[in-house]
């Protein structure tokens, strides 16, 4: 398969549905991506499955805060850049590049360096949506060291890292990249083709432009996608996608959970009668309820379209008097082992309670 | 204080006359080819009308869409050289990125990127080299260009680079016209430089403009001070609108906002002006027009400028309807409707038909309408309302039922009660609530910066974004004294650390006194 610069306002909307609210604003990584696609031609494609088993495999993309590329714009050569600082620190070539989160924008990066480089990418991510720390990558959790990788910054400034653990790594990288202006480009996971077989989340990445060309299609009441969007996710390694809400944006504010500042959105359900939906924001969507009852939590996927145009809404952008609907996904299987759950499930994310799939509650 | 509001639309110019809170006079004229004779015609209406003499009016505001006309319409537009201060950032993204073919051809005349700008931390991104600027100023000397935008990473946080590059370009190129991103927009650089692209292109035709109006008043003899309605409902003096012609793109539907406030006194509402083509429908917080939060595309061009939330449906007097009233528009006769509707002697059905069969409206000749079936003009009437119903629904901040205010020249077409709204209230002189919006519109500013509340606490942090706000006002003609903060917006960064906040604030407050001009 090849993805080429038609296929990014697509790739890009899937993406976006997948980030759960997070994984910054596509633009800007679109753009800039377009630009590498139309320069080098289109990225190939290849299937996990179909590398050799002692390939050689890395996973690239950006750490930091998206909201400083506004800004502190990406350079088209970054991420090629980054690669051959990665290449000669370890002195061999890549084979193939595997992307940290198809959420958000880091869906475009590998795309970005394997175009630049002519290199594939490999169709699959490790988290299914968005996250926000290193070590909650399959990856990680499959017992791939981070290191030895390299991070670059936007002057071409390169760093190497040996951290095994991937905690502590994640803490090494953040404050690199807040040192550096706020965005770095990390490669890192190296691993051969047999590790990231067993590590990657397959088929993401064709699966985030499926689900883009589907909201593509379907611009029109959320309602009318709840059906096509079912659908698609069935038999999918995700779990069951259900809308779970409709209704406006009636406060955002911010409460303290876990002693971190986190946001949070009350949805009055559409037709005035009945409970509101609370959805706990940091960074991403992290938990949807109805007065006590959980709806809907971290590891599983939590998505608000905007009602009219079943286009995804940045948790940013979520503002009073949206009219939304929200969509609950079941998490990739991968995570709902208890040892994913200690990393990903909403305990770690500060809240006081277990892991409830939200697959149990869909009939 | 004797005022006089002018709002210059596509289709029609309306004037009002205002002594303080009271209006003495209203005038609704087609807007003549010659902008200059619509406005003196508009001044001699309302000031027989109101019983005024010239030389007692204190002060004239106008609103105009001309600035945004030109864009939409790619005219009166002149090409610029566009100089970004970001390298080593950003290579592959030049100035003019992901602009539509046509307007990039337009104002599309040369661009360059050198190193220099800041982080989001205020260290620097790059030290300036001074060596390509040089350069780049040298080449556009050389080059026919005198319009120039500038812009540098993060100089909302500061603009040191932007001023640097500046005062070389004013020094090499003294007839050079130039726009620096940070007078104009907040943070999001792509958007911040497509916006002081094209404020620096339409400078010229700013020029022009304001020299029109300024002509206006003095042929009819007004020596008072001008002032030009911007985005946001505030006001800025004519000598800024020579610099900042961007900043009116949205001032139409925003007057008629105020001026719906200001028709009714009511500080939370929902307005509906209905036009000749659609019906553009807006919500009043605390006064003033709810703003929207989405990127703002301009002719086809990404920008970050604030602008009223409006929501435009194709319900308007002109508005073609169907032959069993079950369908309105979006097809309008617009400005021909006085010769193509039924009542006027056209063959069109429109909806101001409609409106003069069931008898509401008092126009034309009704007997055209005469034998048109009842359940087309109350099929029809159905269409409308529920149109409009739907479309309030959905502006309705927080499920909060609200009253509906109805303005513009269409405002008549609307007799039953809408299920949508508490109350349907149809104020006294709706037709010119634009041109009162203008005369009643005060002064404004907004500043936004990216922060930590670790290293500068919320309070200072406040302060300071305030400071910034205030100075854009007192800028734009503002009086410091009167200025209020209005709005303050905090948006948590994400994935950054905890405390990173990206803070807006706007103030609002009287024109500073000068040459007569009051509170």
């Amino acid at each position: 398969m090849k993805i080429g610069a038609d296929d990014l306002d697509a790739l890009a909307l899937g993406s976006v549905f997948l980030a759960t609210g997070g994984g910054g604003d596509p633009y800007i990584p679109k753009l800039i991506t377009a630009r590498a696609l139309e320069e080098f031609g289109p990225a190939t494609i290849i299937a996990a499955d179909d590398l050799a088993d002692d390939a050689f495999v890395c996973a690239i993309g950006s750490v930091g805060a998206p909201t400083v590329s506004l800004e502190l714009l990406p350079s088209i050569d970054e991420a090629a850049g980054a690669l051959c600082a990665f290449e000669e620190h370890l002195g061999r070539k890549v084979d193939a590049l595997a992307a940290f989160e198809i959420g958000g924008g880091n869906s475009l990066i590998p795309l970005l360096a394997a175009a630049s480089r002519n290199i594939p990418m490999i169709d699959g991510d490790g988290m299914g949506r968005a996250l926000p720390e290193a070590q909650m990558m399959t990856y990680a959790m499959a017992g791939i060291a981070p290191t030895p990788s390299v991070s670059y910054d936007y002057r071409g400034n390169v760093r190497h890292f040996d951290c095994p653990d991937p905690l502590e790594y994640e803490g090494i990288i953040r404050a690199c990249a807040v040192e550096s202006g706020g965005m770095i480009t990390t490669v890192e996971h190296p691993m051969t083709g047999a590790k990231c077989k067993s590590a990657i989340i397959p088929g993401t990445l064709s699966f985030a432009l499926q689900l883009g060309h589907l909201l593509e299609q379907n611009r029109g009441p959320a309602q009318a996608i709840a059906a096509p969007l079912a659908d698609l996710f069935e038999g999918t390694i995700y779990g069951p996608c259900r809308m779970v809400f409709a209704g406006k944006v009636s406060t955002k504010s911010s409460r303290v959970v876990g002693g971190y500042d986190v946001g949070e959105a009350i949805v009055e359900p559409q037709d005035g009668g009945g409970e509101p939906m609370t959805i706990t924001i940091k960074n991403e969507y992290l938990l949807a309820q109805i007065g006590e009852e959980i709806v809907a939590s971290v590891p599983d996927l939590i998505v608000i379209v905007d009602a009219e145009t079943s286009i995804p809404i940045n948790a940013e952008r979520l503002r009073y008097g949206q009219r939304i609907a929200v969509f609950a996904i079941g998490a990739p299987g991968v995570y709902q082992t208890p040892e994913a759950l200690t990393v990903v499930g909403p305990r770690y994310f500060g809240f006081d309670h277990d892991y409830v799939p939200f697959s149990q509650s869909v009939t | 204080m004797l005022r006089i509001g002018i709002d210059v639309g596509g289709t029609h110019t309306d004037a009002a006359l205002l002594d303080g809170d009271r209006l003495l006079a209203s005038t609704k004229a087609a807007t003549s080819a010659n902008v200059v004779t619509g406005i003196t015609d508009a001044f001699d209406a309302v000031l027989a009308d109101g019983g005024v003499t010239a030389d007692a009016v204190e002060c004239v505001m106008i609103g105009t869409t001309q600035f945004t006309n030109a864009v939409i319409e790619r005219r009166e537009l002149a090409p610029v050289a566009a100089i970004r201060i970001g390298l080593p950032s950003g290579k592959g993204l030049p100035p003019f990125t992901d602009w539509p073919g046509d307007i990039a051809q337009a104002i599309g005349g040369m661009s360059f990127m050198v190193a220099g700008g800041y982080l989001y931390d205020g260290e620097l991104l790059a030290p300036l080299d001074e060596g390509a600027i040089d350069e780049a100023v040298a080449q556009i000397a050389q080059s026919p260009l005198r319009n120039i935008a500038i812009a540098s990473a993060f100089s909302p946080l500061n603009a040191g680079p932007e001023e640097f590059v500046a005062e070389k370009v004013r020094a090499a190129i003294p007839d050079a016209s130039i726009s620096c991103s940070h007078t104009i927009g907040g943070l999001g650089l792509l958007e911040r430089e497509n916006a002081a692209i094209l404020n620096a292109s339409l400078l010229p035709f700013a020029g022009r403009v304001v020299a029109s109006f300024e002509d206006a008043l003095v042929q009819r003899g007004l020596t008072c001070p001008l002032y030009i309605s911007q985005n946001d409902g505030t006001l800025m003096d004519a000598g800024f609108v020579r610099q900042f012609p961007a900043l009116t793109f949205a001032s139409g539907p925003t007057n008629s906002l105020r001026g719906a406030w200001k028709l009714t006194g009511l500080e939370d509402a929902i307005v509906v002006d209905i036009g000749g083509t659609t019906s553009d429908i807006g919500v009043l917080q605390s006064g003033f027009p709810r703003e929207s939060y989405n990127i703002v595309d301009i002719g086809g061009v990404r920008t970050n400028f604030r602008m009223p939330d409006i929501l435009a449906i194709g319900v308007g007097g002109g508005s073609v309807i169907s032959p069993d009233g079950s369908q309105i528009g979006p097809h309008s006769v617009g400005h021909r409707l006085t010769s193509e509707g039924l009542i006027f002697g056209g063959t069109q059905l429109t909806l101001t038909d409609i409106a003069a069969a069931s008898g509401a409206l008092k126009l034309g000749d009704p007997t055209r309408v005469g034998d048109l079936p009842r359940e087309v003009v109350k099929q029809a009437q159905e269409t409308m309302h529920s149109m409009l119903n739907r479309a309030i629904d959905s502006m309705r901040p927080g499920g909060r039922k609200l009253p509906v205010i109805l303005v513009g020249g269409g405002a008549g077409l609307v007799q039953n009660t809408l299920d949508a709204a508490t109350e349907v209230i149809i104020p006294e002189n709706s037709g010119t609530a634009n041109a009162i919006g203008a005369a009643i519109a005060q002064i404004g500013g907004e500043a936004e910066q990216m922060l930590s509340y670790h290293q500068t606490p919320r309070e200072e942090a406040l302060a300071k974004v305030t400071a910034l706000a205030e100075q854009a006002a007192v800028a734009a003609g503002g009086d410091p004294a009167s200025l209020k903060v209005t709005d303050v917006s905090e948006t948590p960064v994400p994935y950054m650390d905890e405390g990173a906040m990206r803070l807006r604030v706007k103030v609002v407050g009287a024109l500073a006194s000068k040459e007569g001009a009051a509170k």
